[in-house]
């Protein structure tokens, strides 16, 4: 018998490990639903019990809220951690635990569809002051030239009710604006119902920065500084760090206090990511989304400034203190992220399943690896790529660099294709060494190594 | 032969059955049949009738109830000795239509593919569970009102009797 109060862990992989550790931190017990894939994974045996919720494919089993539900109520859970991905945005599964009486850890249904939307967001991001791209709605698009003139170029068409990164066009040029605004409009018509369009101003080399954020639901703010998430390809985040490198005090100031008064704004509860564009060619910095979640990349941020946000979010969700402390805006450490994906970088970074047949990780001070693989751990084919995250924290980022690199070099996988290999080029390629790259750096950099090698 | 149906095909089937009259439907794929109904029991269909309270209320919310009448039965974790029925969804395990009355089935029936053994109520949704396989029901494994897994089993079936 126990008093324990129950975490029901919804999620697997890494994160389910990660959240399974905040529960023992907080004397909880945890439970972990899980696919009949993973029902005798790692995180299984690190729970105190698993709750077999439905079939391996996501969709039958982890993208099932009323099935996650159903498992909370057979738990007995006080709280549901959501994790990242899968359902922890998604309003439906807070909704029914509400009805349960069970806590969700993560912001309210209502915050999560005002932040859900790119058009609503942007709408709650201008009302609370954050920056956003510089964008004006089209009133006749045969009388657009104008607006050209007013946002300057590039810059990108966008349909109001789109989404998805679709009905968006890049226009460089007076002459393209006039020719692609009709065709734009037809276009949105067709696709979503509704022509509507704006322009907005388009940043093709900037840096994608966030500013973590916890809200205590009744609009008090903790900020727990920036990461920079801007080595990406094809807008999946490769490297993660925090703090941002060369950021001018001035840019992190509006960075954190805008993200600030968004939370205030929202009366946002629990841990989320402001994140934003900062141009590298303009003083520019515009707001992008929220993320109303953990993030993959928190560790960063944790091992920075000592804190454990997945702690802090199910402390709140149970009705009690967070813990957490209030920061300055620089972190006294520098620390960096590598996620380590079960792909092949030499071809063009296909995804790969299979048994691991030798794994060892590097040891030492500030070295943290967030991971469920071991040895003879059958890496599934039916989620996503993420293996391990190899977390390096040190005195300051030149350092940091030169610890993960060689921590990256002491890192043994074998069985299945790994993204290691990339990480020591980035990690040893000047422009990363100076930092402050932009988004769009990686994919052409590496694909030129590639050509230099051949 | 007909293409098998996938998961977003049935999805659609529902959201176009909802919108329309029908007060119910059964449509075939090859050899996965679907049963719906818009109203709190079922006429005719691969589904034997159900009728309880909560579906009519799940259903007044504008829920459909969705049966894979003949889903293949999942793979148990921990299989007893012969063959069983396992539960194709979590939930609570229900023998009989509501509380007093007859059980869907008992040890020793004769069921086929298509006949309902009990509901599984997930989220106050009831779904009728199909046998999946035909043949001789032994000792039910999952007691009335049981929590219950994916994959859990249910009952003891002899396919060869």
């Amino acid at each position: 018998m126990t008093d324990k109060p129950v975490v029901l862990v919804a999620n697997r992989g890494e994160i389910a490990m990660r959240i399974i550790a905040a529960a023992r931190r907080i004397g909880a017990s945890p439970v972990l639903a899980a696919s009949t894939a993973d029902a005798d994974s790692p995180a299984a045996r690190a729970a105190d019990r698993v709750i077999v919720i439905g079939a391996a494919p996501a969709n039958q089993s982890y993208l099932r809220p009323e099935q996650v539900a159903q498992a909370a109520v057979h738990a007995g859970a006080a709280v549901v951690h959501p994790g990242y991905g899968f359902l922890s945005e998604q309003p439906k599964l807070c909704e029914l635990l509400e009805e349960e009486g069970i806590a969700f850890a993560g912001p309210r249904p209502e915050t999560l569809r005002a932040v859900g939307d790119k058009g609503s967001a942007r709408e709650v991001a201008i009302a609370a002051g954050v920056p956003v791209a510089a964008g004006v709605e089209i009133a006749d698009v045969s009388n657009v030239v104008h607006l050209g003139e007013q946002i300057g170029y590039p810059l990108l068409i966008k349909a109001i009710h789109g989404g998805g990164g679709r009905g968006i066009r890049l226009v460089t040029n007076p002459e393209e604006l006039q020719t692609l605004a009709p065709q734009a409009a037809a276009e949105a018509e067709a696709a979503f119902g509704n022509g509507a369009l704006y322009v907005e101003r388009y940043y093709g080399k900037a840096r994608h920065v966030e500013v973590q954020v916890f809200g205590d639901g009744f609009g008090r703010a903790w900020i727990f500084g920036d990461r920079d998430c801007s080595v990406q390809r094809r807008h999946q985040k490769l490297i993660e760090e925090c703090p941002a490198p060369n950021l001018t005090d001035a840019r992190r100031k509006v960075l954190h206090d805008s993200s600030r008064a968004l939370v205030e704004a929202l009366k946002y509860r629990g841990a989320g990511t402001v994140e934003f564009l900062v141009d590298t060619e303009t003083e520019d910095v515009v707001f992008l989304e929220v993320n109303a979640r953990i993030q993959v990349e928190h560790p960063v941020t944790e091992e920075a400034f000592g804190v454990d946000l997945v702690a802090a979010q199910l402390r709140l969700a149970l009705g009690q203190d967070p813990e957490l402390p209030e920061v300055g805006p620089v972190p006294p450490a520098a620390v960096i992220e590598l996620r380590i994906n079960a792909e092949d970088p030499e071809a063009d970074f296909m995804p790969n399943s299979g048994t691991i047949s030798k794994l060892s990780w590097p040891r030492g001070p500030g070295i943290r690896i967030d991971t469920q693989i071991e040895e003879g751990y059958k890496f599934p084919p039916y989620y996503d790529s993420l293996m391990a995250k190899l977390i390096v924290r040190a005195h300051n980022r030149d350092a940091a660099v030169a610890a993960i690199r060689q921590a990256a070099r002491n890192t043994t996988i074998e069985g299945l294709k790994t993204t290691l290999s990339m990480h020591d080029f980035v990690l040893s390629h000047p422009d990363f060494i100076a930092g402050a790259v932009p988004t769009s750096w990686f994919g052409p950099t590496w694909e030129a190594r590639k050509e230099n090698n051949a | 032969m007909a293409e098998q149906p996938s998961w977003q095909d049935l999805l659609d089937l529902v959201a176009q059955l909802n919108e329309s009259n029908f007060e119910s439907a059964a449509v075939s794929y090859g050899n996965i049949s679907v049963t719906l109904s818009n109203s709190d029991t079922f006429v005719g269909g691969a589904a034997a009738p159900v009728a309880v309270a909560p579906v009519a209320a799940a259903l007044a919310a504008g829920t459909p109830v969705l049966t894979p009448a003949a889903a293949a039965a999942p793979a148990a974790p921990a299989t007893p000795a012969g063959e069983t029925i396992d539960a194709p969804m979590i939930g609570v395990f229900y023998r009989r239509p509501s509380p007093g009355a007859d059980a869907f089935a008992q040890p020793g029936d004769r069921v086929e593919a298509d006949t309902t053994i009990g509901i599984i109520e997930i989220m106050k949704l009831m779904n009728p569970i199909a046998a999946g396989k035909a043949g001789v029901l032994g000792e039910f494994l999952a007691q009335d009102a049981q929590a219950v897994e994916f994959g859990t089993p249910l009952v003891i079936i002899d396919t060869n009797a």
